[in-house]
């Protein structure tokens, strides 16, 4: 199935934030939504910049509950800044032409629980949720 | 034979310190030094038919370089901002107050060693001193739920320091590798230039290879393949191969952008195995006979090295307007060293000309890990109630000394 098929099948809205959030603003999106695993950084131009997920989050705002850190990740904590400074910003999307049985394997290796389509001037269209995406192939095989 | 150590020493450092922490409450580390202490040649290893020097080089060089571009990697730029000038003078000044007061005095006392001018010793032990173990302290602000401005600090101060230490060590080692002051300029200028260039090169162009690579497992290979032919190029065209790891880090950071887990998180899962690897092989050299005969001298290592911890420290805090709660207490957080600093030595072992003067440090350094590891972890505590950031009702838990010393 291509990636707008499925969108059209499967609405979900992605949310999203600017690249000059703070990080407490990103954890109150996604406490809004608890469904939601990851946000997309929208820039100025209305295009996708950024990705933040929760993990990555939660890893940041309750690093004091960490008994062990990295380097990188002890600048971070006594640093933490804006999403900008955060975000994933080599964000893998799917163009809504693509099928998705062709690029899932990718978006799997990046850990990502969602996948963002965009068009070609990277905005984004939607999200499509791995999670309907089980939920699809368990009911087929029920 | 020694494919086989390698793997008895992993494991039974690994399961000795886990262990001792667990039963007896004492830093891992001290299980990894006494397993290496154990295939030492005093021991089991002229049983064994062991002989250290020809096959542990290779594997101290790598390891260290996978710290080195760890280290390299700690800080962009903007964080480096963030933490304030404070911070960063109470950094520069604890660095240079343990390698002026280390140096002056092992130089005072004539410590010096055969190949080397009358102050390539000092020089050499004075840059090891400059090294903290971030892991130490970061367990004593864990175990006691510490936070406050010296928190902070100190946080930002463990995770920077090793980068002036690093190009500590390797000017003095460069300056060192020259016959004479003449030629010393022209190789400390390639040793240096030659590891910023090619290790600044080899950041873009990993940071570059890794965008291509979205298996996590992919861009380990890529990333410990760089890291490897890093420190073969500087073996081979000599420069500093730990200078050239650290830049490799740091501008694969720089390049990389905001998001740079992907180029560091891969490595920082071998740091564990690459300490455990320097605290073993630390305890095969360990020399009961040296430490014995130079018992003063890891002793008055310690002393200096903490007294020109917390003096740098605090002139550093001060001129950079800290508090005097920051200033006064930032210092005594400092002292415990570790990992990096025994990294640094073993290298030395490698070289015929620093023979003589890595037995002294690896020995002087392993001893004084182990007094920093007790003394080190009661003085940051110390310090840390004296700022009144000491949560003491939260004390006490297991694992207080699971991560220190590394």
């Amino acid at each position: 199935m291509k990636a707008s098929d499925w969108l059209k099948a499967h609405p979900v809205e992605a949310v999203t934030l600017s690249p000059e959030a703070s990080l407490p603003e990103a954890a109150t999106r996604f406490l809004e939504h608890p469904e939601v695993r990851d946000i997309y950084v929208i820039d100025a131009d209305g295009q996708v910049c950024g990705h933040l997920g929760f993990r990555r989050l939660a890893g940041l705002l309750l690093a004091h509950l960490r008994p062990t850190h990295s380097r990188r990740q002890l600048v971070e904590r006594v640093t933490t800044g804006v999403v900008r400074e955060h975000m994933d910003d080599h964000v893998l999307c799917m163009q809504p032409d693509e099928r998705i049985s062709e690029v899932f394997h990718h978006h799997m290796e990046r850990r990502v629980e969602d996948i963002p389509v965009v068009d070609a001037d990277r905005r984004l269209l939607g999200v499509i949720r791995v999670a309907d995406l089980l939920r699809q192939a368990i009911d087929r095989r029920d | 034979m020694e494919i086989l150590l390698i793997g008895v020493l992993l494991l039974a450092g690994l399961a000795f310190g886990t262990l001792g922490s667990h039963f007896f409450g004492v830093p891992r580390v001290v299980g990894y030094i006494l397993i290496g202490m154990l295939f030492s040649p005093d021991l089991l290893g002229d049983h064994l038919g062991l002989d250290t020097a020809r096959w542990t080089q290779p594997l101290v060089a790598i390891a260290l370089g996978i710290v080195a571009y760890l280290i390299g990697g700690a800080a962009t730029i903007g964080q480096l901002r963030r933490l304030g000038v404070s911070i960063i003078t109470a950094t520069v000044g604890k660095v240079a107050g343990a390698f002026l007061l280390v140096f002056a005095g092992f130089v005072w006392l004539g410590v010096s060693v055969p190949d080397l001018p009358v102050w390539g010793a000092p020089l050499v032990l004075a840059a090891l001193a400059t090294i903290t173990a971030p892991a130490a302290i970061v367990a004593i602000i864990h175990q006691y739920r510490a936070s406050g401005p010296l928190t902070t600090a100190l946080l930002g101060m463990v995770a920077m320091d090793d980068a002036l230490g690093v190009v500590i060590f390797s000017v003095a080692l460069a300056l060192l590798a020259a016959d004479g002051l003449a030629s010393a300029l022209p190789l400390l200028a390639w040793e240096l230039v030659a590891a910023l260039v090619i290790g600044g090169g080899g950041g873009w162009l990993i940071e570059r290879i890794s965008r291509l690579l979205h298996e996590h497992e992919l861009r380990l290979v890529a990333l410990i393949g760089a890291i490897i032919l890093l420190v073969g190029l500087a073996e081979a065209w000599h420069f500093s191969g730990l200078l050239a790891a650290m830049t490799l880090g740091f501008t694969a950071r720089w390049f990389g952008g905001a998001h740079a887990e992907r180029l560091f998180e891969p490595v920082e899962q071998l740091e564990e195995m690459v300490f455990v690897l320097f605290f073993t092989l630390a305890g095969l050299y360990f020399d009961l006979s040296v430490v014995v005969e130079h018992g003063w001298l890891i002793l008055l290592f310690f002393v200096l090295r903490g007294a020109g911890q917390v003096i740098g420290s605090w002139i550093g805090a001060r001129l950079g307007g800290a508090p005097p709660a920051i200033a006064n207490n930032v210092g005594l957080g400092m002292l415990p060293q570790g990992g990096v600093a025994v990294g640094m030595a073993l290298m030395l072992e490698g070289q015929p000309r620093f023979a003589e003067v890595a037995i002294l440090a690896i020995n002087i350094i392993t001893a004084s890990t182990l007094l920093t590891e007790s003394i080190g972890a009661f003085a940051a505590r110390f310090g840390l109630r004296r700022a009144g950031e000491l949560n003491e009702a939260n004390g006490g838990h297991d694992g207080e000394h699971d991560n220190e010393g590394k």
